[in-house]
């Protein structure tokens, strides 16, 4: 059965390839079944062999090579002689600073650590002198340590160095209260201290109720002398 | 022996020169490889000189590392792997990033930047294939580059999605849609319903 979207693709592999329809009888029997099909193929066929001349086609003339070949090996000359001319300073400084570097050489390099790792020097000890050698050390060791330790903290030769610094300091405010009090009350808690003796249960009574009575806010207060109070009027001056 | 074992033999003969830093034997290497690799920058760039130095750049970057090859592939599939790394690694010229101008605009740069080859007659045919030329280079503008190499190399090299995939170091599935993206851009700009083409038609006939 045939089958638009897989038809589609597989010849669209083949028209990649390169495959004509007319050279495979497969593919002209396909596309005689859909037309949709063979406009679809026909159509890419165009599309790539009209890519393809044109590639063809912007391949540049015979006259155009010699001088691309000889700009390509002036850049080649010029890259072989940057790399010459790296390579040949490169020598010189190993010449150089060869002597020096000699024991450090990857193969020398190695060799010599072989050889200090197998150098060795007998000293004649008893087998328990040196049991007692090693294991003095080893006890010996942390000591070292911390004694290595200690040096590292600073010394009394330190200079102190005095420098003023200024620090913000907290100002008090100073918050004054004014409390009023009503007259006739304090009035008659000074009768009343003149007459504690005689009653002194009243009193506490009347301590507790006067205690009650003191006001909190100004209501009732009353100024002892009477001020004459002047309003100037805004506008025109000496009015009264 | 063949032909073509001689020219095979006579390949392996002027790379071992090159090895040996001979440049007139990669000199002969590159004459003879010169045009396929010139055709793909020249598809890739579009712009005349940018396909040069491009090509030249694969070229330069080949003499460097002709010590390395080791003869397990045919020297072309050795240089088309440098020719696609150093496409991929070419920066985007210019052309590519002005996009959405008028094709009467762009007409008026083929002039100076299409292949010599397109002017040497001024039938009208040339013509008309000088502004399809355009189009199909504008159609491949609109792609990305890792697209538009992929195309090239499926269409011009005749290389599987699997080879593709593997020197551009991305799944065959990433390169078979880049590749039908480009065909599908293609057959927008060179339909005989496309405007431009209408336009090119119309063009062509001016002249």
């Amino acid at each position: 059965m045939h089958n638009c979207k897989e038809t589609k693709e597989r010849f669209s592999e083949l028209v990649l390839d390169g495959i004509d329809s007319l050279s495979d009888p497969s593919v002209s029997a396909e596309l005689s079944r859909c037309a949709e099909c063979r406009d679809e193929f026909e159509a890419l066929s165009a599309t790539l062999r009209t890519a393809n001349r044109l590639g063809e086609m912007a391949t540049p003339a015979e006259d155009y090579w010699p001088g691309y070949h000889s700009r390509l090996r002036q850049k080649l000359v010029n890259a072989q002689s940057v790399t010459t001319t790296s390579r040949a300073q490169a020598q010189r400084r190993r010449e150089k600073l060869g002597p020096l570097f000699e024991p450090l050489r990857p193969g020398a390099g190695t060799s010599l650590f072989v050889k200090l790792l197998r150098t060795s020097v007998p000293v004649p000890v008893p087998l328990p002198l040196g049991i007692a050698i090693v294991v003095a050390a080893a006890l010996l060791i942390p000591f070292a340590i911390r004694a290595a330790r200690r040096d590292v903290t600073p010394s009394n030769n330190t200079t102190i160095v005095r420098v003023p610094v200024e620090v913000p300091v907290i100002q008090e405010n100073v918050v004054t209260r004014v409390i009023y009090r009503e007259r006739r009350s304090v009035a008659k808690a000074s009768k009343r201290t003149t007459e504690a003796a005689r009653a002194e249960s009243t009193f506490a009574k009347s301590q507790k109720s006067q205690t009650e009575a003191i006001p909190v806010g100004l209501s009732g207060f009353k100024p002892s002398e009477e001020i004459k109070l002047t309003v100037i009027k805004g506008g025109v001056p000496n009015e009264k | 022996m063949t032909e073509r074992d001689t020219d095979a033999a006579s390949d392996i003969d002027l790379i071992k020169r090159a090895q040996a830093e001979d440049i007139d034997a990669f000199c002969l290497l590159a004459e003879r490889y010169a045009r396929r690799i010139h055709l793909l920058a020249s598809h890739y760039c579009r712009n005349a000189q940018d396909a040069e130095d491009l090509s030249q750049e694969v070229w330069l970057k080949a003499y460097q590392a002709v010590r390395t090859f080791r003869f397990d592939s045919s020297f072309y599939t050795w240089l088309r792997r440098i020719t696609i790394n150093s496409f991929l690694n070419h920066r985007r010229s210019s052309f590519f990033k002005r996009r959405g101008q008028t094709m009467a605009v762009q007409l008026l740069q083929i002039d100076s930047e299409l292949p010599q080859v397109l002017f040497e007659s001024s039938s009208q045919e040339n013509i008309y294939n000088k502004l399809l030329f355009e189009s199909v280079v504008n159609a491949l503008a609109e792609l990305t580059p890792a697209q538009r190499l992929a195309f090239l190399l499926r269409h011009y090299e005749g290389m599987s999605y699997e080879e593709i995939a593997n020197a551009m170091n991305c799944s065959s599935g990433t390169v078979k849609k880049g590749v039908w993206r480009a065909i599908g851009k293609l057959r927008a700009r060179l339909s005989p319903e496309s405007e431009a083409q209408e336009s090119l038609t119309s063009l062509a006939s001016e002249y």
